[in-house]
């Protein structure tokens, strides 16, 4: 399977701090924490760009109201997106860090060109939410220049998950050049799985309208309801398109491994099985929702049904990146040197961090919505 | 060697991770001040009854929200964007090692950013008591962020028991930890000085403006004080190769590290006769000059701290070049090129001479030179013979000792010294080891052409 032009970097020599299946666990849970502010902060900013275009065209009040809504959420959401993003990287390092490693090196310039990226666009999103009044009619450009931004980093991303899978070709873009300008669009996994995640994102902040909505169904009813009705809308659109291009996506893994998903494996055809029927039961009881006159109780049971389905789509991932690496990569040629005392502290402060947060959380809440 | 080495013409890669951390580290060490900064300030309006003090301290945190949380937190990602492509070696040694370490830093930030959020967000709706402990919570796990970071930046330098232990406790409470942690502290706290001098210049009231910016110049004072101090216990807990280069073994780093004395003893003696004693007329453009230069202290500094860890990347562990120190002593016989991967040529013969030495150069040498830019390599030889270069390398750590030493077969050094030789004889020479397999025989006649 391996033929003499495939070079892998060796494992570190130093002993993994904890077992594989420990890290792994840690990776995942993190990754999912990090994609749901990362889909907000995506979707988030093309929804806020399309609601105020079309606020602008028609004076829809709502429409204009909701951009206003998400401009606030945008910073949040990406600084989120970035601080929940550090985890899964520091996972990721240290089990897959010999391929991913090697993957940065050799798209260096764009894989650094994501933090210049990052800093625009994030300023764009504060200027965007704190300059609201004075951009006038510029906040459109504004907007959709950084969610644009967003989406390119998204891509770059994409590009790097993708080449790390795929030892086989990397010798030879070194070979092409040492200078670490490459950027991988030849994979025919590539765009299909970019898109994939951007089209996911628009459901997925369609959830972020649904909830904005919520929040405001009490103090403007009429507003309340519209942004739940629209974000389901948002929601529904995107996953009947997925539906395509996950189909696509599917089909564009390496067939072996896709034949792992269509019975070939137990357990990925469990997580394609699971997340498939949760993805039909959630459209089911969204459009439920739509039609409903008080469809807060369901659009609830949807936002659930879909965690399971990033749950789902998590496990995937991480299935298809360990197969396509198989030839590479054994877990069990690890050396494990545990390092438990440390373990036990970081899982200690962690639970302690989530309480301070909460109680941070809770008096900020309280204290903004004092009527509730 | 294990991972492919990523070529950076003119700048190389060191350059760039220096520029990314400089940048970062100006802004992290006023992430951490500057938070007590904001409670005490806020601390201060309630206690003088001042509202304008607190607007002003609004308004800062509105500006510290948005230098800290987004360049400060980007460019500290970018650091490890950056030395993952340029030195992935050290990178996966050290995440191996303090990878819970990183987690734990990662927990504090996680509050760090909440609480930044938080504060900056209920100004005037949460009670001011609440207000100051998510303040003061801010402060608190940004110190703790501190606290653990300081460990792995300094076990690259002074390793300690770990290399004989590899005990986690023992990196991370390394010799150098406690001084570097107090140093870094009294840093935060002028940094996060010069930073509100900046701003509190910008008020328009008289009264307020020499209020603040005489309050915003003490906080550099504890600097003055304790800096010199901690130097002196840091120096001592420094390896003696580390301390000789600093002072006096390699000039450039020397006349750095009086710099670095030089321009923080300008500033403070400046922050003293000018913003402490005429607050009333100190302007904002004055303001910027002074965090100018604190951005320059800021680099040379950390320029010194990574020249000193010469040769290694981390000391006696790893040598720049991310060659263990473990492994040298294998390449003597075997040479390096049989076991490198990455390259084509494995072994040195007449034919591939030319490519070989590149090959050897990219290495051995190029995580610190460039061929004729940063450091470059090609006007160090200038003007030395094939024999005098070939003897440089046999002894290189001897004559250079922030320099590792060669580490391959005879045959190899001949090919570098060969190759290094003729860079400034053959003009601009680009290192493309790798074009289609032409290239081989084109080398060849190329040597052949050399003679």
């Amino acid at each position: 399977m391996i033929d003499s032009l495939v070079v892998v970097p060796d494992a570190d020599a130093i002993g993994l701090p904890a077992p594989v299946w420990f890290l792994k666990t840690l990776l995942n849970v993190t990754f999912i924490l990090h994609i749901i502010p990362m889909n907000f902060a995506l979707g988030g900013g093309f929804i806020a760009a399309v609601s105020h275009f079309i606020g602008r065209k028609t004076g829809h009040a709502h429409h204009l109201m909701l951009s206003r809504s998400l401009s606030r959420m945008l910073p949040i959401a990406i600084a989120f997106t970035i601080t929940l993003g550090v985890a899964p990287l520091l996972f990721l390092q240290v089990l897959y860090g010999q391929y991913f490693y090697t993957s940065s090196i050799l798209l260096a310039w764009p894989w650094l060109t994501v933090i210049v990226l990052l800093i625009l666009s994030y300023y764009g999103f504060y200027l965007y939410s704190f300059r609201w009044e004075s951009l006038a009619d510029r906040q459109l450009r504004v907007v959709l220049t950084s969610a644009i931004l967003f989406a390119v980093i998204g891509f770059i991303f994409s590009n790097n998950m993708v080449l790390m899978l795929t030892p086989e070709r990397w010798m030879s873009v070194y070979q092409e050049s040492p200078h670490g300008v490459y950027l991988d669009l030849k994979d025919p996994m590539l765009f299909p799985r970019f898109l994939h995640f951007l089209v996911g994102s628009f459901a997925i902040a369609g959830l972020l309208v649904l909830i904005i909505g919520m929040g405001k169904l009490k103090s403007e009813p009429d507003y309340g309801l519209w942004a739940i009705r629209h974000g389901i809308r948002w929601f529904l659109f995107p996953t009947l398109l997925q539906l395509g291009v996950g189909t696509w996506f599917l089909r564009s893994i390496r067939h072996d491994v896709m034949l792992q998903f269509m019975g070939g494996d137990q357990a990925a055809t469990a997580y394609l099985v699971v997340g498939l029927s949760f993805v039909m039961i959630t459209i089911v009881l969204m459009f439920l929702a739509l039609n409903s006159d008080r469809p807060k109780g369901l659009a609830y049971a949807g936002i659930c049904t879909t965690a399971v389905v990033l749950v789902m789509m998590s496990l995937m991932r991480d299935f298809v990146r360990d197969a396509y690496l198989k030839p590479y990569f054994d877990a069990s040629e690890f050396s494990v040197q545990p390092q438990t005392a440390v373990v036990t502290l970081f899982l200690a402060l962690l639970v302690i961090s989530l309480g301070v947060v909460a109680w941070m959380v809770r008096k900020a809440w309280l204290a903004t919505h004092p009527a509730q | 060697m294990n991972f492919p080495i990523w070529d950076v013409p003119l700048m190389g890669g060191g350059l760039l991770i220096g520029f990314v951390s400089i940048l970062h580290v100006f802004v992290a060490h006023f992430a951490i001040g500057g938070g007590l900064f904001l409670v005490l300030t806020e601390h201060k309006a309630y206690r003088e009854n001042d509202m304008r003090i607190l607007e002003y301290v609004k308004l800062h945190s509105l500006f510290f929200l948005l230098v800290t949380i987004v360049f400060g937190a980007i460019t500290g990602v970018g650091i490890w964007f950056t030395i993952s492509v340029v030195s992935p070696s050290a990178t996966s040694a050290l995440i191996h090692t303090f990878v819970f370490a990183w987690a734990i830093e990662w927990v504090f930030f996680f509050v760090e950013v909440t609480a930044a959020f938080i504060y900056y967000y209920t100004w005037g709706k949460l009670d001011r008591a609440t207000h100051l402990v998510v303040g003061w919570i801010y402060f608190i796990s940004g110190w703790l962020s501190l606290f653990v970071i300081n460990g792995i930046l300094c076990f690259m330098l002074t390793p300690g028991e770990w290399l004989h232990t590899a005990s986690f406790w023992d990196a991370f409470f390394n010799p150098t930890f406690w001084p570097s942690l107090v140093m870094r502290t009294v840093v935060a706290l002028a940094l996060a000085g010069l930073y509100a001098l900046l701003t509190a210049s910008m008020i328009k009231t008289d009264e307020v403006r020499a209020n603040l910016v005489k309050y915003s110049t003490r906080w550099l004072f504890p600097a003055f004080f304790i800096l010199p101090i901690a130097g002196i216990w840091y120096n001592i807990a420094l390896p003696p190769l580390a301390r000789e280069i600093s002072m006096g073994g390699a000039p450039a780093v020397t006349v750095f590290a009086g710099l670095t004395i030089l321009l923080s003893v300008l500033i403070f003696v400046f922050a003293y006769f000018y913003p402490y004693r005429q607050p009333a007329k100190f302007p904002a453009p004055a303001a910027a000059m002074f965090l100018l230069l604190g951005l320059m202290v800021t680099g040379v500094t950390e320029w010194v701290r990574e020249a000193v860890r010469k040769p290694y990347i981390i000391y006696d562990y790893m040598y720049s070049n991310s060659i263990l120190v473990a492994h040298k002593n294998d390449y003597y016989a075997e040479g390096i090129l049989k076991s490198a991967k990455w390259v084509t040529v494995k072994e040195v013969t007449e034919a591939n001479l030319h490519e070989a030495g590149a090959t050897l150069f990219r290495l051995q040498c190029q995580s610190c030179h460039t061929l004729h830019g940063y450091n470059g390599i090609a006007l160090m030889v200038k003007g030395w013979d094939e024999e005098f270069i070939d003897h440089q390398l046999d002894n290189l750590d001897q004559l250079k000792g922030f320099m590792p030493p060669f580490m391959g077969s005879v045959d190899e050094r001949h090919a570098l010294a060969r190759w290094l030789a003729g860079l400034n004889r053959r003009g601009a020479v680009s290192i493309e080891l790798t074009e289609p397999p032409a290239r081989p025989a084109a080398a060849a006649e190329e040597i052949e052409h050399d003679r």
